[in-house]
């Protein structure tokens, strides 16, 4: 039945060389007793354990004050009867009311911290939810709607459908499918919470209505299974470390028959002439930048090979290549410009690269940004968009 | 923290004051008191339910469905446990801009509204976190009025109790959950 499906759904695991309790779900006990045996494992876990335990509530999506009470004793009472262990509790910051409601544990005790879950998780995470982004999102977007509105529909997107975009940035692509597809339901969401308040913002601005978005964690999210027609995860699967997670979750949240569409990038296979050389020994870097932060820029081509994997059907792939010649070369150079400042700037000097890479680094975007604006020249950025359906 | 309340100045306040007809009503349901106590995962249907039907429209819909649900379900436990004998339970949602309001009215013996009068002057003291954290620390039985004072202290919501006609009693509580930003 789904009434015990929902009440019962909630597992723990526990990692030992984290020393980490991990609770998932939904935790809405009538009485304690019910959790006596999750409580047990927990304190046989800390049993083993020196110095910091961690609690890790951050895909504990539903909690009772009966399950809270149980385990804020439990915890209190841990930290008291133990002088060598201190507890940290780890919360999510799209579960609106865990923080706030672990963080009393804190006043209780100063041998247990709370914090909020935030940008560490993934490797990436600081350099694309950084606001200085929302400039590269914006550039790029107006140059690939171009040839994205009529690959949408090939791809099977049809007016009048329930559409998610995941990882939506800030919210533009949105705005252009609302517009063109008008659809039944538009759910938009990012894990940025600047990039959203800007969706927001431009969404009031020009009196659009209708598209949801909302705030998750893409290998997380709140959003419930089976729901959508078209879901769309666009420039993003590349940020992640394990990409296949977050598939899982588009798959998930995606109707039986509906389809997930997928685009992602190959920035080794930038070009442009004249100065091809130079352009591509950049773009070769760019790969090995990102992969240096443990995202994966080269993804394109391998998009089919990730939705095979992650059980879809019917599954196209095929790319486009923004250029110089379609109309707005400046707007290309403006992208160009963006990558630069982002790559041969905040990222080559965390990884610490020395002065005379960065120059070289530097010199092939510029070469880039050359060619494009140069009246006999040709510059070219390659995509790949996938998409798939999830089967009946 | 208090990004329960937006910054909305909420005291809990005591019994008495009528709910307030200004609120538009969104969704009423009603049920058997038993029906609704002969299984204790009907709290979190009903909850998840609701919060689903009232949560478009919002500056996050997934972010407001998640705490909406979660200060519905802990009334609804409340309920579930402290009631009177039989007759109906309605639960009622309003709305205007920033501003929810549940209603639940249910049977209720003098015992039971007590119960909820006890809990609802504890909040109206000044020391309500105190009384909160107390009840939740207990070493005792849990206290049935945990739930709302969390409600109170942790979501800055302002409940209020009061008979109605019919001799049942009717419990109120007004939530505001979002940030509003515009
Ligand atoms: C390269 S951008 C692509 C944005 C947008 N789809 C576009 O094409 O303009 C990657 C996006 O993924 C978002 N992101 C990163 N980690 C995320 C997570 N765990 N959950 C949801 N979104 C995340 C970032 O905030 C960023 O907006």
């Amino acid at each position: 039945m789904i009434a015990e499906k929902t009440t019962q759904a909630f597992q723990w695991t526990y990692n030992e060389n984290d020393q980490e309790f991990a609770l998932h779900g939904s935790l809405r006990p009538q009485n304690a007793e019910e959790l006596s045996g999750c409580i047990s494992e927990l304190e046989h876990s800390v049993a083993n354990v020196s110095g910091k335990f961690y609690v890790n509530v951050r895909r504990l999506v539903r909690m009772n004050n009966v399950a809270f009470q149980a385990f804020a004793c439990k915890i209190l009472d841990l930290v008291h009867g133990r002088s060598d262990l201190n507890v940290h509790v780890t919360t999510s910051s799209v579960v609106g009311w865990a923080t706030r409601k672990f963080a009393v544990l804190e006043t209780m005790s100063d041998k247990i911290t709370v914090s909020e879950y935030d940008s560490e998780f993934y490797p990436g995470q600081s350099f694309v939810e950084d606001s200085e982004f929302i400039h590269v999102l914006r550039t790029q977007t107006k140059l690939t709607w171009h040839h994205e509105k009529d690959l949408l529909r090939k791809h099977g997107l049809k007016p009048g459908m329930q559409v998610a975009d995941i990882c939506c940035g800030i919210g533009d692509f949105a705005v252009l499918m609302q517009k063109e597809f008008s659809p039944d339901r538009l759910v938009a969401l990012d894990h940025s919470k600047s990039s959203l308040d800007y969706a927001r913002q431009v969404a009031a601005d020009f009196g659009i209505k209708g598209i949801d978005y909302v705030f998750g964690d893409a290998a997380d999210m709140l959003l419930e299974d089976d729901q959508f027609d078209f879901v769309t995860c666009r420039h993003s699967l590349q940020v992640f470390d394990r990409p296949e997670l977050i598939l899982k979750e588009l798959f998930r949240i995606c109707k039986p028959g509906g389809r997930v569409y997928v685009s992602n990038e190959k920035n080794s296979h930038c070009l442009g002439e004249p100065r091809g050389e130079s352009i591509q020994w950049t773009y070769n870097e760019v790969a090995k930048l990102w992969h240096h932060f443990d995202m994966d820029i080269e993804i394109g081509p391998k998009s089919r090979r990730l939705m095979l994997e992650g059980g879809f059907e019917d599954v196209t792939i095929g790319s486009f290549m923004v250029t110089s010649t379609d109309g707005d070369p400046q707007g290309f150079a403006d992208v160009i410009a963006s990558w630069k400042n982002l790559f041969a700037g905040k990222m080559a000097s965390e990884r610490g690269d020395d002065a005379a890479f960065v120059e070289r680094f530097a010199k092939g975007f510029d070469d880039h940004i050359f060619a494009a604006l140069h009246p006999k020249g040709y510059a070219g950025w390659p995509i790949w968009v996938a998409s798939g359906r999830k089967p009946l | 923290m208090d990004y329960a309340n937006g910054g909305i100045e909420m005291p809990a306040t005591s019994e008495g004051s009528l709910p307030r007809p200004d609120l538009p009503q969104m969704l009423q349901m009603d049920l058997d008191i038993g029906d609704f106590c002969s299984n204790w995962a009907h709290c979190d249907l009903l909850s998840a339910y609701l919060a689903r039907m009232v949560s478009h429209n919002r500056l996050d819909s997934l972010l407001f469905s998640n705490l909406y649900s979660s200060a519905l379900n802990e009334l609804l436990e409340t309920v579930f446990r402290v009631h009177g004998k039989s007759g109906k339970l309605e639960c009622s949602v309003r709305r205007r801009d920033g501003l929810d309001r549940i209603e639940l009215v249910f049977p209720a013996d003098e015992e039971t509204f007590r119960v909820y009068r006890e809990a609802i002057e504890k909040l109206s003291g000044g020391n309500a976190e105190k009384l909160y954290l107390e009840a939740l620390f207990t070493e005792d039985e849990p206290d049935a009025s945990l739930g709302l004072l969390e409600l109170g202290v942790d979501y800055g919501a302002r409940l209020s109790i009061d008979r109605t006609a019919d001799g049942r009693m009717c419990l109120v509580a007004e939530l505001a959950l979002e940030d509003e930003k515009e």
